[in-house]
């Protein structure tokens, strides 16, 4: 199969389950969004997609190749890691070369394009650069990489309304080029909602729902009114959370719509992604 | 194959930078006091010059940073444990060849013209560059393996352990030293004096082996090489 398949993993630190028996999988050329709240799993799963820890049990396979400690799969995938794990030492431009030197794909030209198009100065060392630019740095890299499989560990950390816009841009250009997969794991939800074709939600170490974010959208939806009618109205049916405001209370439901009642008391709304995942993982973000 | 050259390139190339200002400052330093002198005494004498301990201990931080500070480059390549640990030896390797050369060749030379000593020719004379430049390699390759393993242990067990670590290694050390003197019989500590002095070529019948020196030093560069396999293997990120 192509794609990335995750299959009955789990990480244990001491008492704390990072990952419990989760299984899924990533399929070649969709955008995927890997959402989650602080310490869900999210960087425990793409650290160990990406060898730098292992699991307790359970495989990762990236087309068919287990993917742990295996050369094989060295230009399958790349990870942009949150965490900076390039030598500080050494200048923007000596890491572009290196990163030459390890990846046949690397496209050092179209790299040096795109530090110009943020402005990046690449005769400065990592260590001298502002956070947000180590973000732009990391990112250059990870898209300039012609990788099939490339994720992003909270890309855009640091970045200004500017150079985020510029690199959802940039992430669909490259897209469109050519079958890859991206995997983006935010907080910035409503920021990625345009862009990702599926959403894959893990709280406390399980994966709560993967689906597309158009089916979402579709069957998720709001109901207001008079709480006695907006109770009366969410029997029977999948409530994931509710608002209160006075006499006033909103219901959050996943499923089909049904038809309100014909005395007005009810207005259905529709639910973005964010509101939907803060209702799913039971507590605001 | 292309690949493993690079990492091996990356783990040399990074070390360039301290390592051309480690010589500046050791050789010019060296050169300063013979200048002085020199000019004072008019004569110039170095005698043991510790131009060996410094590189061992260049090598040394060098060993433990490459753990720190190359595994976790490695790591964000995609590189394997098993390449990481081939390839950061390898490098390990081929600088301490390189710098056991620079400290032979100028050693050797100034051995020539004034009395420069170093410690291999001390123990075993200067008729043996070859076997100079090889056992200094072999040595310098010990001191990377032994850093490089202490820096995986401080990694795997935090700095507390690596402390109660520490005191038991010291603590050791002194048993040891207790055994000799009170516990061992004179016989048995005639036989691990013989075969230690064996280990670094002093045989019995008072010539000298250069090959036994040099194979005891693999034998420990190897050891440390391996336990830090063994470690590097089961290595996270943190």
């Amino acid at each position: 199969m192509k794609g990335i398949e995750i299959k009955k993993v789990t990480k244990r630190y001491r008492e704390v389950t990072a990952l419990d028996n989760v299984s899924i999988s990533f399929e070649l050329g969709k955008i995927y969004g890997l959402l989650g709240r602080n310490g869900a799993g999210k960087s425990t799963l793409i650290n160990i997609v990406s060898n730098r820890i292992f699991a307790d049990s359970g495989e990762i396979l990236i087309d068919g190749i287990p993917a742990k400690e295996n050369m094989a799969v060295h230009d399958k995938l790349f990870c942009m890691s949150e965490t900076d794990l390039y030598d500080k030492d050494l200048k923007v431009i000596e890491h572009f070369k290196w990163t030459k030197r390890f990846y046949a794909d690397f496209e050092l030209e179209k790299a040096l394009a795109l530090s110009e198009k943020y402005k990046l100065d690449t005769n400065k060392r990592f260590r001298a650069l502002s956070k947000g630019y180590q973000s732009i740095f990391k990112l250059i890299i990870a898209l300039s990489l012609a990788a099939p499989y490339v994720i992003f560990d909270e890309p855009v950390l640091g970045l200004d309304a500017n150079h985020r816009e510029l690199f959802y841009s940039l992430l669909l250009k490259e897209f469109e080029s050519g079958e890859r997969t991206f995997i983006i794991a935010t907080h910035l939800i409503e920021e990625v909602s345009n862009i990702i074709e599926e959403v894959v939600l893990i709280d406390k170490g399980k994966v709560l729902l993967k689906d597309s974010v158009e089916n979402l959208l579709e069957n998720g939806y709001g109901v207001s009114g008079a709480k006695a009618a907006v109770e009366s109205f969410c029997k029977g049916k999948n409530v994931i959370g509710f608002e209160e405001l006075g006499g006033l209370k909103i219901a959050y439901i996943i499923g089909k719509k049904a038809a309100l009642p014909k005395d007005g008391s009810l207005q259905i709304s529709a639910i973005n992604l964010q509101k939907l995942f803060v209702k799913m993982t039971g507590e605001e973000f | 194959m292309k690949k493993f050259k690079s990492a091996v390139f990356y783990g040399i190339i990074t070390k360039m930078r301290p390592l051309i200002i480690f010589y500046l400052v050791e050789y010019g330093f060296l050169a300063l006091i013979m200048a002085l002198m020199a000019l004072y005494t008019g004569k110039v004498e170095v005698g043991i010059n510790g131009v060996e301990i410094s590189s061992a201990v260049f090598l040394s931080v060098m060993g433990g940073l490459s753990f720190k500070e190359d595994f976790k480059a490695f790591l964000q390549n995609g590189f394997t444990r098993r390449y990481i640990f081939i390839s950061t030896f390898c490098s390990f390797i081929l600088i301490s060849a390189a710098m056991a050369l620079t400290d032979a060749l100028i050693g050797n030379i100034l051995h020539h013209f004034i009395k420069f000593t170093m410690y291999f020719g001390t123990f075993y004379g200067y008729n043996h560059p070859f076997a100079n430049w090889l056992w200094l390699t072999v040595a310098y390759v010990t001191f990377c393996s032994i850093f490089y393993l202490a820096a995986l242990v401080v990694n795997k067990v935090g700095k507390s352990t690596s402390l109660l670590i520490a005191v038991g290694l010291a603590g050791a050390g002194l048993l040891i030293t207790y055994l000799f003197r009170f516990v061992f019989t004179p016989e048995l500590v005639g036989k691990i004096g013989r075969f230690t002095l064996n280990s670094l070529g002093f045989m019995n019948d008072g010539t000298i082996n250069l090959f036994f020196p040099i194979l005891t030093f693999t034998v420990i560069a190897a050891l440390f090489a391996l336990a830090s396999y063994a470690l590097l293997r089961r290595t996270e990120l943190k």
